[in-house]
């Protein structure tokens, strides 16, 4: 096992950090991508629409059709958020290169 | 002792919905462990599963984040893409374990109206007995900093295993979530493998106790937050000894299927 370390953690280190409250809005539109169906729905058929309606502002509408992780994550995304986010949309849009059990 | 087995188990979803980029060999793999612990529970006979996982900021997003919940009520039910999933609660041990959790200063969290996140389901969904038994699930936050301490986790998972073992009914714990798996980060493609195969060495030696002393931020440097799960599980278990089903990692997720015999 591995050495552990006693190191007062740096939250800009961790891998999943807390959430500001500045980017409140952009997380919940991940968070809805990820589990509320019918946001999804909405966002397929028309994602600038659906991203402005959940109070985003226009560089992070941008940055969230773009699928430009490393920009979300630098606005405050929460990293499994903007995982999450991007595989339902992708199951909605490719589903048939997923074998389901 | 009504406490009658223990497990661990991977759920990442692309073993239940596998994309064109995980190999099919490595899925295979970890669902022929998942069939050796459903037999294992079908042997057993539990007359619940208790199983603890993290939520994936699915039940809990940010109007309220427990570090430690527990699901009580008459049932429980989420959904994943085309998957949706019900399962019956198992009521009076739900409450035995909010109230007596509570008793031992534990101050829980409880829902009746929580969706149940797919790191309860996908296990559920290879490794369920038939007959089917009832749950109780237990929610850890691994994900939204500031999470519960492994040492805090290992804690609870004592209090757990004593109140469970107190119970007329015979239980099954599992914990459900890694092992190293990095989602959304740009270490994704880079798992730990080599911290995962040293602790579970170090559990087969039946020194799971040591994971206690684990830091959060050396869990969330090895791509490990979801340990949390296996560690409250720790508590529970004391020093028995791991018996690895599989130990399958992909290019991205360290997949492990872990059974301590009691």
């Amino acid at each position: 096992m591995a050495a552990v370390s006693t190191d007062a953690a740096s939250v800009h280190d961790l891998h999943y950090r807390f959430p500001p409250a500045r980017a409140y809005r952009l997380n919940r539109c991940l968070f809805g991508l990820k589990s509320d169906p019918e946001f999804l729905a909405r966002y397929l058929a028309d994602p600038k629409a659906a991203a402005e309606a959940m109070g985003l502002d226009g560089d992070e509408v941008c940055d969230l059709l773009a699928g430009d992780r490393d920009a979300l994550l630098a606005r405050g995304a929460h990293a499994y958020l903007v995982f999450m986010a991007a595989l339902r949309v992708r199951m909605e849009r490719e589903p048939s290169d997923f074998e389901y059990f | 002792m009504a406490l009658v087995g223990a497990f661990a188990c991977a759920h990442t979803p692309q073993l239940l919905a596998r994309p064109g980029t995980e190999d099919r060999e490595i899925v295979l793999r970890v669902h022929e462990a998942f069939g050796r612990v459903k037999h294992r529970l079908e042997a057993l006979r539990p007359d619940l599963i208790a199983i603890v996982a993290g939520d994936h900021i699915e039940a809990f997003f940010l109007s309220g984040v427990p570090a430690f919940a527990v699901y009580v009520g008459t049932e429980c039910a989420g959904s994943f893409g085309h998957y949706g999933y019900r399962f019956p609660i198992h009521e009076p041990v739900a409450r035995a374990v909010l109230e007596q959790g509570v008793e031992r200063g534990f101050d829980l969290f409880y829902t009746q109206d929580a969706r149940l996140d797919y790191a309860f389901y996908v296990p559920l969904h290879f490794t369920m007995p038939v007959p089917a038994v009832p749950l109780v699930p237990l929610h850890v936050n691994v994900y939204l900093p500031p999470q519960p301490t492994p040492r805090r986790c290992y804690e609870w998972g004592a209090a757990l295993g004593e109140i469970l073992r107190g119970r007329p009914e015979r239980i099954a714990l599992m914990a459900s979530g890694g092992m190293s798996h990095f989602p959304g980060t740009d270490r994704y493609a880079s798992p730990d493998l080599e911290w995962d195969r040293g602790i579970l060495e170090l559990l087969c030696e039946g020194r799971g106790h040591e994971l206690a002393a684990v830091t959060g931020e050396e869990l969330d440097k090895t791509g490990n937050v979801e340990l949390r799960t296996w560690i409250t599980a720790l508590g529970a278990v004391g020093a028995a000894r791991a018996e690895v089903y599989c130990y399958a990692p992909s290019w991205h997720h360290g997949n492990a299927v872990v059974e301590w015999p009691l």
